[in-house]
C-alpha cells in the first residue's frame, strides 16, 4: 500500500524523542524497498526551511539526506492545488491543504504523520507513527 | 546489455509526445524511455538511501511539536509575504 510520508515523519526520525525509532523504523522499510512511502516536493520544501531556520537544532544536510531517500518526489502538480483547494478541513493549513491534493492526485489514501489535524482531512486516513499496530501493517 | 523485453501501453497522446521528441532530438522512442527510467527511478541505489538513512540516525536536532513545525513553516511563507508587501526603505 502506497502511503504519504509528512515532514514531521522525516524530521523526527532526526532529533531525540519518542517518535525518533518509530519513524527510523518506516523510513529503514522505505530505504530497503520493503515499504512504499511517498512524499512530495513541498514536503521537502518544510523539511529544508526547518532545518535552515536552525530552530529544531543542527539538523544540517537533513533536506538532501530526505531527498536521497525519498526519490522521486511526488509532484505538486495543477491538478494537486486544485484538489487541496477544495479541501474542507478548517484545521489545515495551505501546506497540510497542499500534502491532501498532492495525495487525493496519486490515489494515496494514508498519511503518516504526528499531525493530528490530518484526522479531519477527507478522504484520507492518519496513521500515527506511534501506533504499533497500524506502523507494522505499513511496513511489514 | 539489454536483455529485457517490456511491452507497455500508452496513449495516443503519450505515443505522439514520444515520437515527436524521438525526431526532434534524432533518437528512437525506445531509446527515449531508457533514459526517461533512469533520469526518474535509477539516480539513486538502495545502499545510497540506505547510507542517507544512517547519516539521519546520527543527527541530533532538537524536537519540536507538530504544531510548533506547522507555525514555524508558517512563519516563512508569512515572512516571504511580508517582504514583498512592505514598503521598501529609501
Amino acid at each position: 500500500m502506497t502511503f504519504f510520508v509528512d515532514a514531521n515523519v522525516l524530521i523526527y526520525s532526526a532529533v531525540s524523542s519518542h517518535y525518533r525509532e518509530p519513524c527510523l523504523e518506516i523510513l529503514g522499510a522505505i530505504a530497503r524497498g520493503d515499504a512504499e512511502g511517498r512524499t512530495s516536493t513541498a514536503v521537502l520544501e518544510e523539511i529544508w526551511h526547518v532545518e535552515l531556520s536552525g530552530r529544531a537544532g543542527a539538523l544540517h544536510g537533513l533536506a538532501e539526506r530526505a531527498y536521497t531517500l525519498m526519490t522521486p518526489l511526488l509532484p505538486v502538480t495543477d491538478e494537486a492545488f486544485r484538489l487541496a483547494l477544495s479541501v474542507d478541513a478548517p484545521a489545515l493549513g495551505a501546506n497540510d491543504r497542499l500534502h491532501v491534493g498532492t495525495c487525493m492526485a496519486h490515489g494515496i489514501e494514508v498519511v503518516v504523520t504526528a499531525d493530528q489535524g490530518f484526522d479531519a482531512a477527507p478522504g484520507l486516513r492518519r496513521v500515527d507513527p506511534l501506533d504499533p499496530g497500524a506502523r507494522h501493517k505499513l511496513v511489514g | 546489455m539489454l536483455k529485457e523485453r517490456l511491452q507497455v501501453l500508452v496513449s495516443v497522446e503519450q505515443r505522439r509526445c514520444l515520437e515527436l521528441e524521438a525526431q526532434r532530438r534524432g533518437t528512437s522512442v525506445a531509446s527515449l524511455i531508457r533514459e526517461a527510467v533512469d533520469a526518474h527511478f535509477c539516480r539513486v541505489s538502495q545502499a545510497d538511501r540506505l547510507r542517507a538513512l544512517e547519516e539521519i540516525r546520527a543527527t541530533r536536532g532538537r524536537f519540536l511539536t507538530a504544531d510548533e513545525l506547522n507555525r514555524l513553516v508558517g512563519d516563512e511563507h508569512d515572512g516571504q509575504l511580508d517582504a514583498v508587501t512592505q514598503p521598501n526603505p529609501r
